[in-house]
Formats: structure tokens, sequence, C-alpha cells
């Protein structure tokens, strides 16, 4: 088991192309953790932006009557993905992982497989 | 009553032009899910410009004021610097101070499903336009 500070630091240093990521509450938008981002991507923004993401489709998956959960959302950009993965753990109830990776630099199915990977072993 | 107590602090703060403000706080409310109003008042707890949707905002800019003065003293006290913003978490929902300059505070209540991060990014920018309106009027009073 693993705590959020090394969740994030084993995402930022095992995902290939890693530029910033997030442990977010998205009862309130806010980060409980953060690593890397930087001048070009302020990842506190990027927590309250993304729980907007997150609420509309946890909204939409309730008005379609199915009983699913969210795995991940992968949003294409054109030079980056980003990749939010809620957790699944009793105590990660409410929380999402945000992961943001440099197109060129990185391989997606590799980036999902890790990110899931810290996803479960993650104690919060 | 009302009108004498404002033109006694217009000797003190300046005017600030009242429609420029009231469309900062109308764009929040357009702008941030589950905000439910808002107000703009000087530090002294005066009102510049209100959209509570029925609350009093004479009442909230004076406790407005009053929160300010406790919390930039705590932070003062503990270190911490000037006052930047104040946070406050009920049953029901939230209210957010934020300061806009030396002598204007933004007053925001939002309902419990608010995203917090949200609310200050976006109180925070207007906070800064707020401040700018702010320190114009002071320039053009400075001037006549």
């Amino acid at each position: 088991m693993a705590s959020t500070e090394h969740a994030l630091k084993d995402a930022m240093s095992s995902i290939e192309g890693a530029i910033g990521v997030a442990l977010v509450d998205y009862n309130s938008g806010m980060a409980l953790g953060t690593i890397g981002g930087g001048a070009e991507l302020d990842l506190n923004v990027a927590a309250a932006g993304n729980t907007d993401v997150v609420r509309a489709k946890v909204r939409a998956i309730e008005m379609l009557n199915l009983k699913e959960a969210i795995e991940d959302i992968l949003i294409t950009l054109s030079t980056q993905y980003h990749l939010i993965r809620p957790l699944t753990s009793r105590s990660g109830k409410g929380l999402f992982l945000y992961l943001a990776i440099d197109k060129q630099r990185s391989n997606l199915a590799m980036a999902r497989h890790q990110l899931k990977r810290i996803e479960a072993e993650l104690e919060v | 009553m009302k009108r004498a107590l404002r033109q006694f602090t217009a000797k003190r703060t300046p005017a600030l032009p009242e429609p420029e403000v009231l469309s900062e706080l109308r764009g929040l409310r357009a702008t941030v899910p589950h905000l439910t109003g808002g107000l703009v008042a000087t530090t002294d707890g005066l009102v510049v410009a209100h959209d509570t949707n029925g609350l009093e905002p004479e009442g909230l800019a004076a406790l407005t004021a009053a929160a300010l003065g406790v919390g930039s003293r705590l932070i003062e006290a503990s270190g911490q610097g000037g006052f930047r913003e104040l946070l406050t978490r009920g049953e029901h929902g939230y209210t957010a101070t934020y300061a806009a300059g030396g002598y204007v505070v933004l007053t925001l209540f939002a309902g419990p499903d608010a995203n917090v991060g949200r609310l200050h990014f976006e109180a925070r920018r207007a906070g800064g336009r707020i401040a700018a309106i702010a320190d114009a009027a002071l320039e053009r009073q400075d001037r006549s």
C-alpha cells in the first residue's frame, strides 16, 4: 500500500512522458496532492476544472440508469493526453487521479496500465 | 439614514462604479455552479454592489467586515502576512471572502455541492478585476 505522496512520485517517475499528476477530491474540487505541472499546467486549476468533467460524467451515467462505475476517462489534446482515474478503494471514495502526459514521449497503453496499478496500490 | 452613511464614507473611500462591479458578480453567478449570491463591500463594511438573492446585503457586508478583521489579525499574528481569503463551511454551504485590492472585499455564498477549487479560481480572478476597478476609481478621485 502506497501513500499519496509515494503514489504521485511513482506516477511521475514510472510513466513515460508524464507532465503532471494530481490526486483530487471531486466533492470540493481541491487537490490533495500534486507533482509536476509547472508554469504551463497549473494542477490546482486542472483539479477544479476536471472535477466538473467527472461530476458531469457521473451524472450522465445516472441519467442513463447504468449501474456502472467509471474506470477511467481519456481526453486527447493535440499534444497531450489527460487521464482521469477515479479511486475504487473505500478510503478513496470521491477522489480521482489526474495525469497529464506528453503525446510524443508517451505510450498510452502503458500509461493506463501504470496508472491502474498505482491506483490499486494507493491507500489514502 | 443609509444615504447619510454613504455620504459620510465617500469622503474616506472613493465611490466605486456599481454597474461594473455588479456585472462581475453576475458573471460569477453565471460561471460558477452552485453559487447562490455574492456582494462586494469596502473593508469597513459598506456595500458597493450586491446580488444576494433576497438576503439582506447591509448586514452581510457588516459581518464580512467583522470576519475580515478577525481573519486578518489571525493571519498576521501567525506570521502569514496580509489577508487574502477566508472560507467558512456550514452544514448547508459555504461563504468565502476574498481580498480585492487594499480596501475592497468580495464575499460569495455557495451551496454544499460547490466546486471549491473552481470557486477559488474564478473568485481570485474576479477579485483582481474588481481591485483594478477600485484602483481606477481611487486614481480618478485623486486627480479631481
